[in-house]
């Protein structure tokens, strides 16, 4: 998994791509998401465009992200969901928990 | 360092998650050469890496001296696909529901449950210094 990240609008925004199955490749995306906390960025999106599938390992790492940001005062949202990870989130039932929008435009202006 | 070992459809790896990407390649190449559609390859891809995470961590406690084995056949239209740790296993018929409400914001715990919607089969057996468990499905 490769990640880059770019702030747009006061949003950090992480585009993580790839397979997000563990190891080295996850913490990677862990720290980054951290990192945001630790520079005040309260505002996050992950960008899930390029994430070809990831097991829970992956979503493990969503959750830890979003209880990280709210723990401080902020949020994380996803964006383009593709249906393999739309599948598992709803088999998780953690479509019940995460807020995810079809754009990075689209979650950026609802913050 | 040790490093995975390949031999015919088995591949073994030292219990090191930083490995798992060798495990990936080895099925999914395996996987295409049966015809294997991409969503099944996925699902099974994820699967896989599940479980030898298991192993890894749980079964074989990081210990890289310890071995997890991956072995993938096919039969007729069904794909079967066995991983094997010394470790000593785990009740899977008394694991929490991570859907459970009060599971729903916990990082771990998901793994089985997702292994098993997305199989046809799964099946954990104790051995004498190890557990292997299987996994089918259709493709």
């Amino acid at each position: 998994m490769n990640l880059t990240d770019f702030i747009k609008d006061g949003v950090a925004v992480l585009q993580p791509k790839g397979k997000i199955m563990g190891g080295p490749d996850a913490t990677i995306l862990h720290e980054k998401l951290h990192e945001c906390v630790e520079n005040g960025n309260k505002k996050v999106i992950i960008d899930l465009a390029k994430v070809e599938w990831m097991n829970s390992t992956g979503l493990g790492i969503l959750i830890s992200g979003l209880t990280t940001m709210r723990n401080n005062g902020g949020e994380l949202k996803l964006a383009n969901v593709t249906d393999k990870i739309q599948s598992l989130l709803t088999i998780t039932k953690l479509v019940t928990v995460f807020e995810a929008h079809d754009s990075v435009d689209e979650a950026i202006a609802s913050f | 360092m040790k490093k995975p070992i390949i031999v015919d459809n088995t591949i073994r790896i030292p219990s090191q998650e930083e490995f798992l990407p060798d495990v990936d390649s080895f099925i999914e190449g395996i996987l295409r050469g049966f015809g294997t559609d991409e969503t099944t390859i996925a699902d099974i891809a994820i699967c896989v890496t599940e479980l030898v995470n298991n192993s890894i961590i749980h079964g074989n406690k990081s210990d890289p001296d310890k071995e997890v084995a991956v072995e993938i056949g096919k039969t007729d239209s069904v794909v079967e696909i066995t991983i094997t740790d010394e470790g000593t296993g785990f009740d899977i018929e008394h694991l929490e529901s991570p859907i459970d409400e009060q599971n729903l914001l916990k990082e771990v715990g998901r793994g089985i449950f997702i292994v098993r919607s997305l199989m046809d089969r799964v099946d954990v057996k104790f051995l004498k210094d190890g557990t292997r468990v299987t996994i089918a499905k259709k493709i």
